[in-house]
């Protein structure tokens, strides 16, 4: 009897309080945090885009310079104003260039319009090209780019989402094969990750396309577009393959490597061998045991490694010459069409924080540790 | 010992392979536990008390050299079934495993009540609802909130956590458990609840434990018998009683000496030396370089010779 009171007594700190949050609360608070903090970066991004693409306000005097010098070639050359003095030709000159500096809105200082940019951006009223048009004619910033998101979407997304399964597939088998031949195979391919999509883009482009003939040099679909909606399908996944097969030469054996390492570390823990000795077969402690706890670990390694493809899609893009925004980013620096790299980077610091977003919720889903502002968090 | 014992070990091997040469982990280990039983094993850390464990429950590392012996526990030849066979009749229905380090014995991923009703649906083929009703039932009985069942483990205390491995130690009402060193990573206070925990299940659940432990002074509280541990081998066995007032092997005798009393003021011994790395051993006695009683025969390794109900594997008990 005594026994059992002394316990009671001593129980008593061990009981933890009692938390009220569910799984749904957690995580929808924890989201709600992210969302927060998401915007932030992107309004500071694009703010800082905003002031890069503008020279801190630089681009503004030029733009002044312009119109001063516009004004004077119009006065000049219109014979309407030939018999004006000199004086009075200054005089009409100023005017016309102060009225057009209002009608732009230059008058106003860069701080102030800076902040009109900003919201301006962010509402995706990007404005018109200087030179750049759409495929419908547009010169509309925004129908530009969304009319090339898609054929991004579909690039990326496919070829995210085969990295991820077939990374995750072979370090799984290799944390299995520990030691094989296999294993040191994958191992010894890892530094094909040194060199990024487009440098093997290059060599499949060569071999594919030039000496086997067997898959297109690039573009979306073929020429003329298929009608038939199913043929139409087929035919972009046919110029999907080399540009999803570059990316996944660079970017699997390394992420294979990485996440069997992963593996092999979950796959020691002692709740691993509890699990054995529990009875459970062993497709079951792969999946509960090893698999589960290490995913959160392999989403924040895929959410790295899928902003630093985000960067690559520029380069990647055009030279698979695949329609998308990155190509459409490289045309616009290479005609200095600023409204348009603006808009684009607008579209990118959107991109990129979905994707953060998504990975965020897909992390707090899998790992019931993450809770908001709470240290418990790094406890293994 | 009249009736077949629940597990009898004869001769159990358990060499791994090292850079350095053959690992003699476990090493011609022999013991017996009766139904309802408890036998603590005693030793220094690194002399292959968890390794046996591990042997007996045949968790082997990829290293593995040689396993082999004969293990019977409950009327069946555990080394003579296969691996398929073994997960299925052996693993948490005959026997089970509280395990060093409980507090990471929990997968971190999954709920706790969840990981104690596994077994449950796995080898008596439970729907989750009624496997869960004899979770919250065993919660009860080992003093877990049953609220507690929706947790994860790092919302639970050490104390907590350690009292849901036992509850699933116990979920499957096995004849064995066995207990690899179950408190040493709690505090003084939570080490007592513990053991008082453990005391009560004994008598309530008709099981027999072994109780792996360095720690002498806990271990006498509830042990029944006594099996000493070293360099890979058992060098003694006897019932606790007997073995805590007059150990009869050198080592047993130093072992106890190093145990802190309460009263007297005697100086606390130690053993000179450090116990032999496993590896390409010396023949004879292996404790003999430490040994304050070593003699020449000790050159030779000693057999077993039974003093009474007790044996001791030392020269030293040759003539008697």
């Amino acid at each position: 009897m005594e026994a059992t009171q002394i316990e009671k007594r001593v129980e008593r700190p061990e009981v933890e309080e009692r938390k009220s949050d569910s799984d749904f609360m957690r995580i929808a608070k924890y989201m709600g945090v992210r969302l927060v903090l998401l915007a932030i970066t992107i309004v500071i991004g694009v703010y800082l885009a905003v002031l890069i693409a503008n020279m801190g306000g630089y681009v503004d005097e030029i733009r002044k310079g312009v119109i001063k010098e516009q004004v004077g070639m119009q006065i000049r050359g219109n014979p309407a104003y030939e018999d004006l003095t000199a004086e009075e030709r200054q005089k009409l000159m100023a005017e016309m260039v102060a009225q057009e500096i209002r009608r732009l809105g230059l008058d106003e200082p860069f701080i102030i319009r800076s902040f009109g940019f900003l919201e301006q951006a962010l509402t995706l009223n990007l404005g018109r090209a200087e030179y750049m048009t759409s495929d419908t004619g547009s010169k509309q910033v925004r129908l530009i780019l969304l009319e090339r998101l898609p054929a991004t979407l579909v690039m990326w997304g496919a070829s995210n989402l085969l990295v991820f399964i077939l990374s995750l597939l072979i370090a799984l088998g290799l944390s299995r094969k520990y030691g094989t031949f296999f294993d040191k195979m994958i191992i010894a391919l890892t530094p094909t990750s040194s060199a990024p999509a487009w440098f093997y883009g290059l060599f499949l482009i060569l071999i594919f396309a030039v000496v086997l003939e067997i898959a297109p040099f690039g573009g979306l679909v073929a020429a003329p577009p298929p009608e038939n909606k199913l043929r139409y399908a087929l035919s972009v996944l046919r110029h999907l393959a080399l540009p999803a097969g570059a990316i996944l030469v660079s970017s699997v054996p390394l992420t294979a490597y990485n996440w069997r390492t992963f593996f092999l570390i979950y796959s020691s823990e002692d709740y691993v061998d509890m699990a054995k000795a529990k009875g459970l077969s062993s497709s079951k402690i792969e999946r509960r045991y090893i698999l589960r706890p290490t995913l959160p670990t392999i989403v924040t390694s895929f959410a790295l490694l899928v902003i630093t493809l985000w960067t690559g899609a520029i380069i990647l893009e055009t030279v698979f010459n695949w329609p998308g925004i990155g190509k459409a980013y490289n045309q616009a620096i290479g005609l200095y069409d600023t409204p348009v790299i603006v808009g684009n980077t607008v579209i990118y610091a959107y991109l990129l924080a979905i994707t953060v977003f998504l990975l965020d919720f897909i992390y707090a889903l899998v790992d019931p540790r993450v809770q908001v502002g709470s240290g418990t968090g790094n406890q293994l | 010992m009249s009736e077949k014992p629940l597990l009898n070990v004869e001769d159990l091997n358990l060499y791994f392979r090292s850079s350095k040469g053959i690992v003699q982990a476990v090493d011609g280990v022999d013991l017996q536990l009766d139904y309802n039983d408890a036998t603590v094993i005693l030793g220094e850390s690194g002399c292959g008390k968890t390794s046996f464990a591990k042997a007996v429950l045949r968790l082997l590392p990829r290293n593995v050299e040689s396993y082999c012996g004969s293990v019977e526990l409950d009327g069946l030849n555990l080394m003579e079934l296969n691996d398929e066979d073994f997960r299925l009749q052996a693993r948490w229905v005959r026997m089970s495993l509280v395990p060093q380090a409980a507090m990471n014995a929990l997968n971190p991923v999954m709920k706790v009540g969840d990981q104690v009703a596994e077994p449950l649906m796995l080898h008596q083929g439970m729907t989750k609802n009624q496997a869960m009703e004899q979770v919250e039932d065993m919660f009860k009985r080992v003093g877990v909130p049953v609220d507690f069942l929706d947790r994860y483990a790092f919302e639970l205390s050490g104390g907590m956590r350690q009292r849901v491995i036992i509850a699933m130690a116990l979920i499957t009402t096995p004849k064995l458990v066995i207990l690899d060193e179950p408190t040493s990573a709690l505090d003084v206070l939570t080490q007592a609840n513990i053991f008082n925990l453990l005391k009560r299940v004994k008598s309530e659940f008709d099981v027999s434990f072994i109780l792996i432990t360095h720690d002498i002074a806990t271990s006498s509280e509830l042990a029944k018998n006594v099996a000493v541990m070293y360099a890979g081998q058992i060098v003694e066995v006897g019932d606790a009683k007997r073995f805590f007032d007059e150990p009869l092997h050198p080592y047993s005798d130093k072992l106890m000496a190093s145990v802190p009393r309460l009263r007297g003021n005697q100086e606390l011994e130690f053993i000179t030396g450090k116990p032999p790395s496993l590896i390409n051993i010396d023949m004879g006695c292996r404790f003999a370089p430490r040994c304050p009683k070593r003699f020449d025969k000790c050159d030779q390794e000693p057999p077993v010779f039974e003093i009474g109900s007790r044996k001791v594997k030392c020269w030293l008990y040759e003539e008697k």
